[in-house]
């Protein structure tokens, strides 16, 4: 199949629709990256435009329109969607194919990441968070991302995967690079080195498995008794790494960020550490506002959508940061309400690609919360942050938050 | 009262678990809804309202009357 590349705005896109918006760029003056996309909405933004950077993309910003486009994939596809548009890219399994073929490797992942899976998990991530946290509970401040929010999950990665922990540094070290560098040459180094990892790790589980996740897979049958392509073995642990790793770390960075400011916040937690389905619903008001990711699909075919002509290979945004504060939606949006009753948040999506990882997503953050807060009860922001420390693209966060106590 | 649920529209997000665990829970091999009391009683109609409204796919629905 071939894709179309735009090098400006096509010419089925009305002069209106069009705004110069660029998703990862971050202007001087943001000091929070979900910011650009809340500012498109007081600048009057239409629901659905353009813009020509990054290869050229459609943007929805209504809560109804972002909805549909997860649950239709006959139209909105997760296959070769990149933005900007990249060839060649890994198709991801099982997110990069729509059903009826995502089908196949969901199941395979389905039982391992049920909440039933997650409750399973629950020691591991306790004792984790633990022992990350007493490491420098005594040192009056810590920088959250480097010392705990991205060694968190990619230490639960490893051992999901049945890695041994003493690789910690060099996952780390590979993940920055991958979420972090824009140097091209840096990108496909890293990009083949993410592949040598992951060709090892699961030949290793093919001649001795264990019960984690990567020899599971690996020791998968299809329908007629066969192992699976190797590459979509392959795609589906790189699936697991991309997907795990940077949503929860910037995730909770924003968590932390906001209970670093908000001494009723942090209040209301701590009087919930006895009452986990209390805590767990505040988390979720937590998910509503701090929805670090904005997906991509791929229009399969031309057509009309909410009265916007759109042709095959158009690229589209779904900001849900955007979703989960419109107000045909939510009532009273911007307000962060621990108890907020109905709370349909987009910030794992919907429809049959939704967020495989959400309950153990959440039971990360949950966990590491309440641990962090029987150690830590009271916390600021370090007023010596480090300058430019935001970024936006597909994952939007920090590369640093120095907390102090 | 009873609560029936669209397994097709059902996603596993599991919130309804997590609201009202009395009624709710989820499965092992793909982790959507497994409605364990149908026909809740009225002490539990206030959980299970709010459970069917938090429901991200609308995939809940309460029904009135018995199972047909």
């Amino acid at each position: 199949m071939t894709v179309t590349y735009y090098p400006a705005a096509p010419t089925h896109v009305p002069e209106d629709l069009i705004l110069d918006f660029d998703f990862f760029d971050m202007p001087a003056d943001v000091s929070d990256p979900v910011q650009i996309w809340h500012g498109l909405i007081q600048k009057g933004a239409p629901p659905i435009f353009y813009t020509p950077r990054n290869g050229g993309h459609w943007v929805f910003l209504r809560y109804a329109d972002i909805a549909e486009a997860y649950r239709n994939h006959e139209i909105f596809s997760t296959h070769k969607a990149q933005i900007p548009p990249l060839e060649p890219y890994p198709v991801l399994q099982p997110n990069g194919v729509d059903p009826p073929q995502h089908d196949v490797f969901r199941k395979l992942l389905a039982p391992m990441f049920t909440p039933l899976a997650v409750r399973r998990m629950t020691d591991g991530l306790q004792s984790r968070a633990e022992r990350l946290i007493s490491g420098f509970a005594g040192n009056g401040g810590c920088d959250f991302v480097h010392d705990y929010a991205a060694k968190f999950p990619t230490g639960t990665f490893l051992e999901l995967f049945g890695l041994p922990e003493e690789r910690l540094p060099e996952f780390l070290r590979i993940s920055d690079t991958f979420f972090r560098s824009t140097d091209p040459d840096v990108r496909a180094a890293n990009l083949l080195e993410i592949y040598e990892v992951l060709e090892e790790l699961f030949r290793e589980k093919e001649r001795n498995p264990g019960t984690d996740i990567a020899s599971t897979v690996v020791q998968s049958r299809d329908a007629d008794g066969n192992p699976f392509p190797w590459t979509d073995i392959i795609n589906c642990g790189f699936l697991l790494f991309v997907a795990g790793l940077d949503t929860v770390t910037n995730t909770m960075t924003y968590v932390w960020r906001y209970l670093a400011t908000s001494a009723d916040a942090r209040q209301k937690f701590r009087d919930r550490l006895d009452d986990p389905s209390a805590f767990l619903l505040a988390i979720e008001e937590l998910m509503r506002i701090n929805a670090v990711s904005n997906i991509y699909r791929r229009v399969t075919h031309d057509c009309e959508f909410k009265g916007v002509q759109f042709r095959r290979n158009d690229r589209v945004v779904l900001p849900n940061t955007v979703a989960n504060r419109d107000p045909r939606t939510f009532s009273d949006p911007q307000t962060i309400d621990l108890d907020r009753k109905v709370n349909n948040h987009v910030t794992f999506g919907l429809g049959p690609h939704r967020c495989i990882g959400s309950h153990l997503a959440k039971r990360e953050i949950m966990i590491s919360l309440q641990e962090w807060l029987r150690q830590i009860p009271e916390f600021e922001l370090d007023p010596d942050q480090d300058a430019e420390s935001v970024f936006g693209g597909p994952v939007m966060g920090f590369t640093s938050l120095k907390l102090r106590w | 009262m009873r609560v029936v649920a669209n397994l097709a529209q059902c996603q596993g997000h599991a919130r309804c678990e997590d609201l009202c665990p009395e009624v709710f829970s989820t499965d092992a091999i793909e982790g959507k809804v497994v409605i364990e009391q149908p026909e809740f009683p009225p002490e539990l109609e206030e959980k299970v309202r709010l459970a069917v409204r938090n429901c991200p796919e609308g995939a809940l629905r309460i029904a009135k009357g018995a199972v047909a």
